[in-house]
């Protein structure tokens, strides 16, 4: 089961419809989170939602009880929140992207997917990752092909992906397709 | 007796009645067996309400649901306003309805004066808000945010005289009337919210407007469009987050975008327009339906909670009827219901015409007011 934390946002059911292309999803809201559910599941997904990682402590609390426990993956919010927990610093940005469709590639040779290849993603962030970056077992995967905006991390030795682009957009093509590797990963 | 004569007969008759618009003309309802006056205690009740599925072309509610009890209905509470204490909603049970033509003939005995309209809010405070709006996009609390201005003015009106002649000027797919003993509401909202027919339901969400012109065809309105990044990007975001409400009641993989950016031509406008599709979950109701969808996204912004909180700290006077919804609940669990947009409601011999638009990044605070008023003005240049 795949346990999806809502942070009241208004794509969160777009990520629980493509995330039960693969498998059964329950999702709730993060000021109510069930402990039966979250023992029970086998994947957490943060979902993306308005604010800052700052703003989620709870978020946080069940990030660090489950990392390298379960498989964890982060979405927009959800990919800032998990970076925030590992101690980076998530700042705004000059540019702002929402509803805009950017191409993105992927930089580096430890992703699941292949270096080189380009990405069609829908975006929607006020904020970003402050960089340089550099935490243990973390890789910056993917980035904006333009501004260089850091777009994927991957943790492959304890299972934590996050994306800050909208795998469940309608302007992401293939989106489910990037989804169903890091399920199977 | 014509139809002609039938329309004015029981609008001088003093009757209660709807007007809302059909596929081919216009429907009216009247004679009225019952009218409920919604609050949050009732609500609920209303909407659950099991009605025997008897065939008729009356077996229906019809009505509005005001801004303020959609917010409530999902657990928001507004913060105290300025109200003029108007219903936060009306449904009535018709016993007759009538089919009219687009062309509703009405001899205009409206004899009312030129009426001169008070804005709300001054440019320098719209500038200030903007402002403070626009931080609050730089920061991520909101992606995109609808604020509403108000114009009024003191006038006795003859609703029907307006609604025919705003009919003329703009025939609204969601256009309606209501006609009651002591408010009045005339509409020609373009935006359906919700069509549901058996487990299938849809939402044409707009996002994008331009004035037809001799130069503009719809080839070169769809160039406009695509041209224009700021409107794509909105567009983008109320498209999904549309597809995000459908997916609250719908089955996984079964929402799809059926149509995408579009064009649709009226009579003087273009409008860009998606049109998105589901299938209902098995044991999902009418309540669970409004509560995912309503109030609609396109007039609030994105994501929702957090924006209509936002919004409902700012705004210091009541919604009322502005980005409600108007429509229909059938016995057999059929619906269809608007977006109250491009409205005047007259209540107590006060005509108020809400409009909004959006804060985005990129978006002009000078811009966006003079926008409001284009939008307001088109029902303002009805009292002329």
């Amino acid at each position: 089961m795949i346990y999806i934390i809502d942070h009241n946002d208004s794509f969160t059911h777009n990520v629980v419809h493509q995330f039960s292309l693969f498998d059964e999803v329950e999702c709730d809201n993060y000021n109510e989170i069930n402990k039966t559910k979250l023992q029970k599941a086998k994947v957490l997904v943060f979902s993306p939602g308005p604010g800052n990682p700052k703003d989620y402590p709870k978020t946080s609390q069940i990030y660090k009880k489950f990392k390298g426990k379960k498989k964890m993956i982060g979405i927009c919010l959800g990919f800032q929140q998990i970076l925030f927990c590992e101690g980076a610093k998530i700042i705004e940005q000059k540019k702002i992207y929402h509803g805009f469709q950017s191409d993105i590639k992927v930089v580096n040779d430890r992703s699941l997917f292949k270096k080189g290849k380009i990405f069609k993603v829908g975006r929607y962030h006020s904020l970003k990752l402050k960089e340089p970056f550099k935490i243990n077992n973390f890789d910056i995967t993917m980035r904006c092909l333009k501004s260089k905006v850091a777009m994927s991390f991957e943790n492959n030795k304890e299972k934590i992906y996050g994306f800050q682009f909208h795998p469940e957009s309608f302007l992401t093509i293939n989106g489910h397709l990037l989804i169903k590797k890091i399920l199977s990963a | 007796m014509s139809k002609k004569d039938q329309l004015s007969d029981i609008h001088n008759s003093g009757k209660s009645y709807i007007i809302y618009k059909s596929q081919k003309g216009f429907d009216l309802y009247t004679n009225f067996s019952k009218k409920i006056i919604l609050n949050n205690n009732n609500i609920g009740s209303f909407l659950s309400k099991e009605n025997k599925n008897i065939p008729g072309n009356t077996n229906l509610y019809i009505g509005f649901f005001g801004y303020e009890i959609l917010n409530n209905l999902i657990g928001i509470k507004i913060p105290k306003q300025k109200s003029i204490k108007f219903p936060k909603g009306i449904f009535y049970k018709p016993e007759k309805k009538i089919s009219l033509s687009n062309n509703l003939k009405y001899e205009n005995k409206d004899k009312h004066k030129n009426s001169t309209f008070k804005i709300n809010i001054n440019k320098n405070s719209y500038t200030k808000v903007f402002k403070k709006f626009k931080k609050k996009i730089k920061s991520g609390d909101t992606y995109q945010i609808k604020i509403c201005t108000k114009y009024k003015t003191k006038s006795m009106i003859d609703p029907l005289s307006f609604f025919s002649k705003l009919s003329k000027i703009n025939l609204a797919p969601e256009a309606f009337m209501i006609r009651d003993k002591n408010y009045s509401i005339i509409s020609c909202s373009p935006e359906n919210l919700i069509t549901k027919k058996g487990t299938n339901i849809f939402t044409k969400p707009i996002a994008g407007t331009v004035k037809k012109t001799k130069s503009l065809n719809k080839i070169k309105a769809l160039k406009y469009f695509r041209k224009n990044i700021k409107e794509t990007k909105e567009h983008n975001m109320i498209v999904d987050m549309e597809r995000n409400d459908l997916s609250r009641i719908c089955k996984p993989g079964s929402v799809k975008l059926s149509k995408q950016k579009t064009v649709e031509e009226y009579k003087d406008l273009f409008h860009y327009v998606s049109l998105i599709k589901g299938k209902l979950k098995k044991n999902v109701q009418n309540i669970d339906i409004i509560k995912a969808m309503m109030p609609g996204g396109s007039v609030i912004g994105c994501p929702k909670i957090n924006t209509l909180r936002l919004l409902n700290k700012q705004e210091k006077e009541n919604r009322n009827i502005y980005t409600g919804s108007f429509g229909y609940i059938k016995f057999n669990g059929d619906m269809r219901f608007n977006i109250i947009i491009r409205s005047i409601l007259n209540f107590k011999n006060v005509s108020e015409i809400s409009v909004a638009s959006g804060v985005v990044v990129d978006s002009n605070a000078q811009h966006e007011f003079n926008e409001n008023y284009i939008k307001a003005k088109a029902l303002i240049d009805l009292f002329k």
